[in-house]
């Protein structure tokens, strides 16, 4: 359906020899890197090409500092970095909790560094029409490694949907080799044992192992979830929306603000009012009534969320493999966490690719405009190849150094942390942490990206057979592009985030039984006076004038 | 005689210059923050009527007139969102402003100066934290296995989802508006009440007037200036209810009375880097706001004497 | 003029009265006084039943806000104190259960955590300095009843209370005047807060004008009146505002972290906000949570006492200066 494009980057990208011809002619004047750009930058890169500057550079860049792991100038991961590519950084420091804020004020105010990354797909759009932030598809060409991981792996489709209305795309995302799914529910597996409760596979399997939990503990709400920032019920509706075929919690908004791509009528629909949205509000409705969701599920802090976990009163929550170690050591003795395999539901083992999707699970890289007058122009953009895009580069940026921070090689499947450096559960023991001492595995740098075989390397072997369990699992159809113009997009954003409050606020009323099923058609009315229906026209008609346009 | 009125306004002009110029000298370093740090910022809001594309020009790209006001009023949440403010910010005038008066009243009738310094100290603490840590405790303290819900059960009391329920919302939003101001209020009110004359006590106590009277005929009366002030203040910024504070605490589920205008601006553009639509909303709101402080100035001049200017 | 200040007598009346006063009623030492009941000095019947049972409930009623505002302290002063395990658990609330103080240990080592408690020391300080000098000379200049052009000066610091421009413009503007990662950012647009200056201009008219008048017959300029005469009687509403301004300055964390670019200047308070908003933070996207970091019940608390600390302890001193300060004014103004 796509053909055009993905031959446009097929052409592009066809390994190493054909970028280097590419970006050493020049020869499309719109894709060309500026005159008296090529300063610092390497003549022959090419993907396996170990990228190191020609002098020392130094690059404006927005660092977050992660309150877990606060920015230390000092970080070995500098100092390896400037041996390796002769690059560092003139860093401007943004806290972790107000991190869109800032970006929005310097980008705004005409200040932006050069480099953005933790830009997640959908944040860069409102920056495109301004012309601060540089379309970075024109030159893509001077990125080797980026364009060999997308043919590689077969990421053209899921590129194209973050392509704006002028066919350029703004945002080099983070590139995943396969869906990876992190996220699911977890419980306490003693209780499991204890009343000899089956390991569910099924949504209507978690029914059942929660009534059994009921039935034996009746003054406990079985679930009593977490996650529900920023929208309520983030993951539990997230992963249950996907099995259903339609798109709730974190995955609503992802990547057009409830204008679902439905694939069997080939156009978009609104995910509020979908068939599909009503069965699943119906069987959530069906649990809470048989007592077994905890009211304040959806709307409450994770702390009481947890308060709730580790004091008996529920049993299970959604969790993620990070999150099953942190809440295992929260747990009175005797008692243990299990990652639940993620449920299926009326679509079967179909992972929805919109939140979790290979190019939105990771925060990606903005380059300023500026960039482009910058003579070390062409060195930068094979810089972060490098860095973000090459095995070698992620590899650093994730492991740190052979002999320093790990052993062994991903490769062959020997790899190991040194036995004193301590990350996300591995050697809980090491007194030295991997991104707090070293500034490795840095969210900045390296976050949901990469092969599964370098995503691997970072499992215990508990989340490794979760891992193995998800590889049965098949993909859901992506969404094609459908960019919108700066007005569209202006108005759509307006009447799609009111649509959101909306859809938010009465799925709750209906889970919770404040709202009757009954008024569901009458809800449906009400989002279509609010312009749902006009909202979701606005993308089938961007739909169709960009495959007219472009595909 | 137009013409003689604007020479006499120019030679009067010439006089207080010359007689006072340098009481106007002391006005030109706060004259020029108004101007550089206020009012050139101001500008900026020309961006209601423009078409702003973030990254773009700072003035916008092109007019637009009332697009955004238009939207604006045809967007059936914003009706809601601003029957919700008025209701909260009347609340939280028609509870928040007397609750330091009250305080700062009993406070006066405590005769153990320690007991005094002591509660009086205390109760400003809250004033001192951010609204972060203060909506971290009422959601832990709300919370159905909260502190309020265990007293509510030892009382017999089924728990109450405080913050799940759009009937408790406001009145959990304006307790915590007392509980974290009312300390801090007291400090006008208790600086106002030393300046009550101590002569007009002894006079009432001689005509046998009880306390409860000589509160009501002497104390209030003699704090009624401060109070004035604080109250057209207070109606002043009527509109602006705490923002941050119930970003923190609302969810979709009390959104049908706890979602005010500043929250659902932000969720629906600041978020999205819609800046032409927040500044229409923020223009919105302070054509009110002025509106409604001069109307309590005028109205507080004309009934009670005495007004803010 | 319409405008006249608020309380209404004539002022030799006035003055005659509180030179009387200040004969009348010696102060102790703190000069904390319930108006017209000295200790000691009681001159007249016992209260009555009804006024007992008021003071007891008056009692009761303080007790309980004490308590009401002290208990999430100590809470979360507790946590503070508590090994995780229990903060999870939900099972401290007045008082520490499994005592650890390497959270303070390593708060406190951490060598960014007091280079930013530097910076709010010098920020808040710099900043109510400017602020202060700033505002009492706009609010003396408010305060003259016969000044020319008067209601127009105090319309345009009033209109600001209702009118901004919003970040974007702010952040130009600081940007342009080159304002960016130094004081000046967090200290000039700032310098007055509207309501600090009605409240000092309200101060300013109350004072008698007769002793400014004498001044000025005695030769002296508007200079030396406000700084030789206006000022020193005016040490209440001085101390109050800048305990006003200082809070402020010292709470604040949004300048800090809009016009600082380095954190080795950041305040203490963007430090805070940071740890503490990280869980919470709603404005980091729809995927944010995907990336959200999980920072200990315990760091938080450690970090809420560490920068409440100093306005906690050394508030009682200066509230006894400030409550002196306020009574010193009304006694002599």
């Amino acid at each position: 359906m796509h053909q055009p494009s993905r031959r446009r980057f097929l052409a592009g990208a066809g390994g190493g020899a054909a970028a280097l011809a590419l970006a050493a002619c020049s020869n499309a004047p719109s894709s060309s890197a500026p005159a008296g750009s090529q300063s610092g930058g390497m003549k022959n890169f090419g993907v396996g090409t170990q990228f190191k500057a020609a002098e020392p550079l130094t690059f404006t860049i927005a660092m977050l500092s992660n309150p877990a792991y606060p920015y230390n100038a000092n970080w070995p991961f500098f100092k390896y970095l400037k041996q390796i590519t002769n690059v560092s950084f003139n860093p401007t420091v943004i806290p972790f909790a107000d991190y869109n804020t800032k970006i929005a004020a310097l980008v705004n105010g005409g200040q932006a560094p050069m480099i953005i990354p933790k830009v997640y797909p959908g944040e860069e759009d409102q920056y495109v029409a301004g012309g601060a932030i540089l379309p970075v598809s024109d030159y893509v060409h001077l990125m080797p490694n980026f364009q060999d991981k997308v043919a590689k792996w077969n990421l053209a489709g899921d590129l194209d949907q973050r392509r704006q209305s002028n066919g350029k795309y703004y945002l080099l995302p983070s590139l995943l080799q396969s869906v990876w799914q992190d996220y699911s529910l977890a419980t306490r597996a003693d209780i499991l044992d204890k009343l000899s409760i089956p390991t569910p596979g099924t949504w209507t399997g978690v029914q059942s192992m929660m009534l059994a939990m009921k039935h034996a503990y009746p003054h406990s709400y079985p679930l009593s979830d977490r996650f529900n920032q920023p929208t309520p019920g983030g993951n539990f509706l997230n992963i249950l929306s996907a099995a259903y075929g339609t798109a709730a919690g974190w995955g609503y908004q992802v990547p057009s603000n409830g204008a679902y791509w439905d694939a069997s009528s080939s156009a978009f629909v609104f995910a509020g009012s979908m068939p599909q949205y009503k069965a699943m509000v119906t069987f959530v409705n069906e649990m809470y009534n048989q007592g077994l969701i905890d009211p304040e599920s959806f709307t409450q802090a994770d702390t009481i969320a947890l308060q709730k976990l580790t004091s008996g009163k529920s049993f299970v929550i959604s969790d993620n493999a990070q999150g099953v170690v942190t809440d295992q050591a929260a747990l009175p003795a005797g008692q243990t966490m299990v990652k639940l395999p993620l449920p299926a539901g009326p679509l079967g083992k179909t992972l929805a690719q919109n939140a979790s999707g290979r190019i939105n699970s990771g925060g990606g890289v903005m380059i300023s405009s500026k960039a482009l007058s910058s003579p070390n122009f062409t060195a930068m953009l094979q810089f972060i190849d490098w860095l973000y895009y090459s095995d070698a580069g992620q590899l650093f940026a994730k492991w740190g150094v052979q002999g320093v921070t790990y052993t062994g090689s991903v490769a062959d499947g020997t790899f190991k942390l040194e036995p004193d450096v301590t990350w996300a559960g591995l050697n809980p023991a090491g007194t030295k942490k991997l991104n707090a001492t070293y500034g490795f595995s840095n969210g900045v740098f390296s976050t949901y990206t990469g092969s599964t075989q370098l995503l691997d390397s970072q499992f215990p072997p508990a989340e490794l057979d979760f891992q193995k369990g998800m590889a049965s699992w098949g993909l859901s159809p992506l969404a094609p592009p459908a960019p919108l113009t700066t007005t569209q997009q202006q108005s759509a954003t307006l009447t799609g985030n009111a649509l959101m409050s909306t859809v938010q606020s009465q799925t709750l009323q209906f889970i919770l039984g404040k709202r009757p099923l009954s008024q569901w058609d009458q809800y449906v009315s009400e989002l279509n006076s609010q312009g749902a229906s006009k909202f979701v026209s606005t993308y089938n008609q961007a739909y169709s004038t960009y495959k007219q346009q472009h595909g | 005689m137009g013409r003689q009125r604007r020479a006499g306004v120019r030679r009067s002009w010439r006089v207080a210059a010359r007689r006072d110029w340098r009481l106007y000298s002391l006005a030109i370093a706060p004259l020029l923050f108004f101007a550089v740090f206020r009012y050139l910022p101001m500008v900026g809001n020309v961006i209601a009527f423009r078409q702003y594309l973030p990254g773009g020009p700072l003035f916008g790209d092109q007019w637009v007139g009332f697009y955004y006001f238009d939207q604006l009023i045809h967007d059936p949440n914003f009706w809601q969102v601003f029957e919700n403010t008025l209701i909260l910010g009347a609340l939280s005038l028609l509870f928040g402003f007397p609750a330091p008066i009250i305080l700062a009243l009993l406070l006066n009738e405590v005769i153990s100066r320690g007991a005094k310094r002591f509660v009086q100290s205390v109760s400003y603490l809250p004033h001192f934290l951010s609204t972060v840590v203060v909506a971290a405790i009422m959601m832990q303290g709300l919370a159905t296995n909260g502190i309020v819900n265990q007293a509510l059960g030892w009382a017999g009391h089924a728990p109450i989802t405080f913050l799940n329920d759009p009937g408790w919302f406001r009145s959990a939003y304006v307790s915590s508006e007392i509980w974290q101001y009312a300390g801090f209020g007291t400090i006008l009110y208790l600086a106002a009440l030393t300046t009550v004359d101590s002569q007009l006590y002894e006079a009432a106590r001689i005509d046998g007037a009880s306390r409860w009277r000589q509160t009501w005929h002497i104390t209030l009366p003699g704090i009624r200036p401060t109070m004035i002030v604080v109250l057209i203040l207070n109606i002043g910024t009527f509109m602006a209810v705490g923002f941050e504070k119930i970003l923190l605490i609302y969810n979709p589920l009390t959104y049908p009375t706890g979602d005010v205008i500043s929250t659902y601006l932000y969720r629906v553009g600041i978020v999205s880097g819609s800046f032409s639509y927040a500044a229409a909303i923020g223009l919105f709101e302070s054509v009110i706001g002025l509106t409604l402080v001069f109307a309590a100035n005028t109205f507080a001049r004309r009934v009670l004497g005495a007004g803010l200017w | 003029m319409v405008s006249e200040p608020a309380v209404t007598e004539s002022s030799p009346a006035r003055v005659a009265r509180q030179l009387d006063r200040s004969k009348a009623a010696p102060r102790g030492p703190a000069g904390d006084q319930v108006p017209g009941r000295r200790r000691g000095t009681r001159r007249w019947p016992p209260p009555t039943r009804a006024y007992q049972a008021f003071r007891v409930i008056n009692a009761i009623i303080l007790s309980l806000v004490a308590v009401a505002v002290l208990f999430p302290f100590l809470n979360v002063l507790a946590q503070s104190f508590s090994s995780e395990r229990y903060i999870n658990a939900g099972q401290v609330s007045l008082w520490p259960r499994g005592l650890n103080v390497t959270t303070y240990e390593h708060v406190m080592s951490d060598p960014l955590f007091w280079n930013n408690y530097r910076n709010t020391v010098f920020y808040t300080v710099t900043a109510t300095v400017v602020a202060m000098a700033v505002t009492t000379c706009y609010a003396y200049v408010l305060s003259k009843p016969h000044l020319r052009g008067r209601k127009v000066l105090i319309g345009i610091a009033v209109f600001t209370m209702f009118f901004n421009g919003g970040i974007i413009p702010n952040y130009v503007l600081v940007s342009f005047l080159h304002m960016r990662d130094t004081v000046w950012a967090i200290a000039l647009p700032n310098a007055i807060n509207v309501f600090n200056l009605l409240v000092m201009k309200s101060f300013f008219e109350n004072m008698p004008p007769e002793l400014e008048e004498a001044a000025a017959v005695d030769g002296m300029d508007t200079y030396r009146i406000l700084w030789r005469i206006v000022l020193p009687l005016s040490k209440a509403v001085i101390a109050t505002m800048t305990l006003f301004y200082a809070v402020m300055f010292w709470n604040s964390w949004f300048a800090a972290f809009l016009y600082m670019d380095n954190q080795g200047l950041f305040s203490v308070t963007v430090y805070l906000r940071n740890i503490v908003d990280s869980v919470t933070s709603v404005s980091n996207g729809q995927l944010a949570a995907g990336t959200q970091v999980q920072i200990a019940a315990n760091i938080q608390a450690v970090t809420v006492v560490l920068v409440a600390i100093p306005i906690l302890f050394i508030y009682p001193f200066i509230q006894r200066y400030f409550v002196s300060g306020v009574t010193l004014g009304a006694v002599k103004g």
